[in-house]
């Protein structure tokens, strides 16, 4: 269980999780997670369509820019979706309050999506709450404006993100066979990222015997890549176990199963009844070992359910680097920008040492510029406070009488995706393995001259490249 | 002339191997006739790996030079270099009998001799004893001490010397072609003859010739070696740096090195990337300018940064008036007189042949400088021959530099 120190009723909640559905798409999957009832989290619906909030069934809506957009929506521009969201800000902000994690549901390439999803994030991260961005990008077959206008929106939600599930449209369409109803294909779009979602909050969930962390969730998800790797599988039967990693990883979003392999951190959640047994549990780890490359982060989260007739489901959350495929280059290249970003996550007064940090909290958009200065005490602040010391974490300011309660905030950190050195202690999820371009190569690092005799000078072998050498000094 | 007035130069450089063919005029002038190259295999810094091919390619490069040239060559000098040559300063003494005062050539030799007799691993050989300085009974600077009168006659020489099998290999090579040598002569001093000019000898100058495998330099004094070395890094090291940091294949590293390469760092715009085109066998990729720069940066001035560790240990760097002067393939990298000057601190100019006139795309090039030095170095050892008055003819057999007058 994750539970939240509320600032005043003091009572260990469980976690209150905000779905946001922004957008057509975003309303259409709230709607739908609506029906299919989850009760641990709250739903709101907003659109600058009037007619599309009309039509649904979620609970709370909230027009957004009515003066702006008369209800009509944006015309596919975020210039007009933002300044909606400008305008309907304090809504959105008194709706974001006590939130602690946020789920910001969209499809980006349209005004809604793009304009205000960035300003909607942001909001939600200066109320305090952890974002997870759960977003489409656009077939591209709808043109390049759309896709242009989807990074930019990508870039400005992971900017305020703590992380972001992005999935590609493009590769979504291979779920439904080609001769499936134009309606058909983007319903099952829909149903997998609700079904995203609704994995997510499980995760998130925890609980017994095995739990997930927020921070490993953050640690695979915002790595600062751009294309998430969902799949998820439910079997019921003898073989169950194998089953229902068969079909998680038939995902078309695994590439079945190949992009396992280039993905850095990957969280295996596995939920069944209490029949579930370890030897089931161990083969499905094995069989995903197969899939999932040596330096890849594995976190393993089991839930069992009380329901003996649930069957065994199988989720794999994952993130690889976009740059592999030719996908979204320049979006992988924006997304990397917010990762260092830190936030004071406590809207409510947090420990000192928390509270000192905030300092800076209202950034200008865009800034990449403070990244760079993070001060790396931040690090060890966040994750040196594991689910235990929670005294430690939560002091002063609430009388919290949290039983296993998790400082959730203080696990807010996104990995950098830059090879920072992060002083983080061993338990915890460190940053993934990030990809990139150069010096991973110590050993062979003396190419042509290998069979050569080496030219040692004072200690060292000038047959290395000098770079790697100065590298390794000023380490 | 004592012998024929062609005098051809060769170097087995890693990277290839060049024969300049020279003619030289009655009053020391020395016109390049042509030259002739061939690409190099079977050399790895600067030492042969492989005979059968080296001398493979010393037989293009004559043939080459022969064309070019229109002579034939029926004699070289040829240019050794690679880690193990080693140098050493050493001084050798010896009492004039009592009987009579004034110096003579005998004195002059035996001191080199003196000056010889150091212990030096027995697999080695000398390659060349050059004489610094003469004192006569403690008068310091005497350049000519035939002829003075004295009891006790010091010599301090700049003795280089290298493994004797490893040298016999480079010699092999072009014996095998059928020419006869004339002189073998350590790198750095064959470039130091072409680049240097007598007043940059005496105001001090470093030579520093970076070729394809190793990076050879040498230290004038007062007009004498004061300090040489070899260090077996050069212009291959740079391009498997490229290769490996920025993963190409070795070909284009090195074609990336010679095209765009460049030590000048922030000059350009930030992550301004320079494409290349797909090859066989290679898919095209783009790199990023700053990237490559730094690279190339960080190994060049690691080279000054060693070499100059290397002179320090001998002689203060502020005593050397003319600066440094680069030469060889490597010197052609833009900027690199900058990190040069940055690391020295002294004047740094990039080589221009002295005293020679030919084909301006030859003197222009400082990859023959080395070829054209031992021409010069030969012509001057023949000067010396002509006119044994001056030292004694046993010391020229050694092989030294000699100290020209004036």
């Amino acid at each position: 269980m994750i539970s939240y120190p509320r600032s005043e009723a003091g009572e260990p909640a469980s976690v209150q999780a905000l779905v946001l559905g922004l957008g057509n798409a975003g309303v259409h999957l709230v709607d739908r997670l609506t029906m299919s009832g989850i009760a641990e989290a709250e739903f709101i619906a907003l659109n600058t369509d009037a007619q599309s909030l009309a039509s649904s069934i979620t609970q709370t809506k909230i027009a957004l820019g009515q003066k702006v957009t008369r209800g009509l929506g944006t015309g596919g521009d975020p210039e007009v979706g933002y300044e909606a969201a400008q305008e309907s800000l304090g809504e959105i902000r008194s709706a974001l309050e006590g939130a602690q994690i946020v789920f910001l549901c969209t499809g980006l390439g349209g005004g809604t999506g793009s304009g205000v999803a960035p300003v909607i994030a942001e909001s939600a991260r200066e109320a305090g709450a952890i974002v997870i961005s759960i977003v489409t990008s656009p077939f591209s077959f709808e043109g390049k404006r759309r896709s242009a206008q989807a990074r930019e929106g990508l870039a400005g939600v992971a900017e305020f993100s703590h992380a972001v599930l992005h999935f590609e449209n493009d590769r979504m369409s291979e779920l439904a066979s080609p001769r499936a109803g134009i309606e058909e294909t983007f319903s099952i779009s829909d149903n997998f990222l609700g079904s995203a979602v609704i994995s997510l909050l499980e995760i998130l969930r925890g609980g017994a015997p095995l739990p997930v962390g927020l921070a490993d969730v953050l640690s695979v998800l915002g790595g600062g890549s751009a294309a998430a790797l969902f799949g998820r599988g439910e079997a019921t039967g003898d073989n169950r176990a194998h089953e229902a990693l068969e079909r998680a990883l038939k995902s078309p979003l695994l590439d079945r199963g190949r992009l396992l392999a280039e993905s850095h951190a990957i969280i295996s959640h596995i939920s069944g009844p209490a029949s579930l047994s370890f030897a089931e549990v161990a083969a499905i780890m094995r069989e995903l070992g197969k899939h999932v490359a040596d330096t890849a982060q594995l976190f393993l989260g089991v839930t069992t359910l009380r329901d003996t007739n649930s069957p065994v489901t199988v989720t794999l959350v994952g993130n690889y680097a976009a740059g592999d495929l030719d996908a979204q280059p320049v979006v992988e290249h924006h997304a990397e920008r917010p990762a260092p970003r830190q936030r004071p996550t406590f809207a409510a007064p947090a420990p000192q040492h928390e509270e000192t940090e905030s300092a800076p909290a209202p950034r200008p958009r865009h800034t990449p510029a403070p990244v760079v200065e993070e001060p790396a005490p931040l690090f060890s602040d966040s994750t040196e406070e594991p689910a235990e010391e929670v005294p430690e974490a939560a002091p002063a300011p609430v009388p919290t009488p949290p039983p296993a309660a998790r400082p959730v905030a203080a696990r807010e950190h996104r990995a950098p995706a830059a090879p920072k050195p992060q002083p983080q202690p061993a338990g915890p999820p460190t940053a993934p393995k990030v990809k990139q371009e150069t010096l991973q190569f110590e050993s062979v690092a003396r190419g042509r001259f290998e069979k050569s005799e080496p030219t040692i000078v004072e200690g060292e072998d000038l047959d290395v490249p000098t770079f790697l050498r100065m590298r390794g000094k000023t380490r | 002339m004592a012998r024929s007035d062609i005098l051809v130069g060769v170097e087995v450089g890693t990277s290839k191997v060049c024969a300049v063919v020279g003619e030289t005029g009655r009053e020391g002038t020395l016109r390049i006739l042509g030259v002739g190259s061939a690409p190099s295999r079977g050399v790895r810094k600067g030492e042969i790996v492989d005979i059968a091919i080296a001398t493979e390619c010393v037989h293009d490069a004559l043939a080459d030079a022969e064309t070019n040239s229109d002579a034939e060559i029926g004699s070289v000098s040829v240019a050794v270099t690679g880690s193990h040559i080693r140098s050493f300063n050493s001084r050798g003494a010896i009492l004039i009998p009592s009987e009579r005062f004034e110096i003579d050539e005998e004195d002059v030799s035996e001191v080199a001799v003196k000056a010889r007799e150091v212990n030096i691993p027995t697999e080695n050989a000398f390659l060349h004893s050059i004489i610094q300085h003469y004192y006569v009974d403690g008068q310091d600077g005497v350049l000519n001490p035939i002829g003075m009168v004295g009891r006790r006659l010091e010599a301090d020489y700049h003795i280089i010397h290298g493994v004797k099998t490893r040298l016999q290999n480079t010699l092999r090579c072009i014996r095998e072609n059928g020419v006869q040598l004339d002189e073998v002569v350590v790198n750095s001093l064959a470039s130091a003859q072409a680049v240097l000019d007598q007043h940059q000898k005496d105001l001090g100058a470093v030579v520093i010739d970076m070729g394809g495998g190793v990076t050879d330099y040498i230290v004038y004094e007062n007009g004498a070696v004061r300090h040489s070395g070899v260090l077996a890094v050069g212009g291959d090291h740079i391009s498997n740096d490229i290769s490996l940091g920025l993963r190409i294949p070795l070909t284009r590293a090195e074609k990336l090195k010679v095209e765009e390469g460049s030590t000048v760092l922030g000059q350009g715009t930030p992550g301004e990337m320079i494409v290349l085109k797909n090859d066989a066998g290679f898919s095209g990729k783009e790199v990023e300018r700053e990237m490559l720069n730094t690279i190339i940066h960080a190994r060049v001035r690691e080279m000054f940064e060693l070499i100059r560790k290397g002179i320090e240990s001998e002689i203060p760097l502020h005593l050397l008036g003319a600066g440094v002067v680069l030469t060889g393939g490597c010197s052609l990298i833009k900027g690199i007189k900058d990190v040069a000057e940055s690391v020295f601190d002294l004047p740094v100019s990039l080589a221009r042949e002295a005293g020679v006139s030919g084909p301006k795309s030859v003197l222009n090039n400082p990859q023959y400088s080395t070829a054209i030095g031992l021409i010069k170095f030969t012509q001057a050892l023949r000067a010396e021959e002509e006119d044994p008055g001056l030292f004694g003819s046993v010391l020229q057999k050694i092989g030294g530099i000699f100290r020209r007058k004036g």
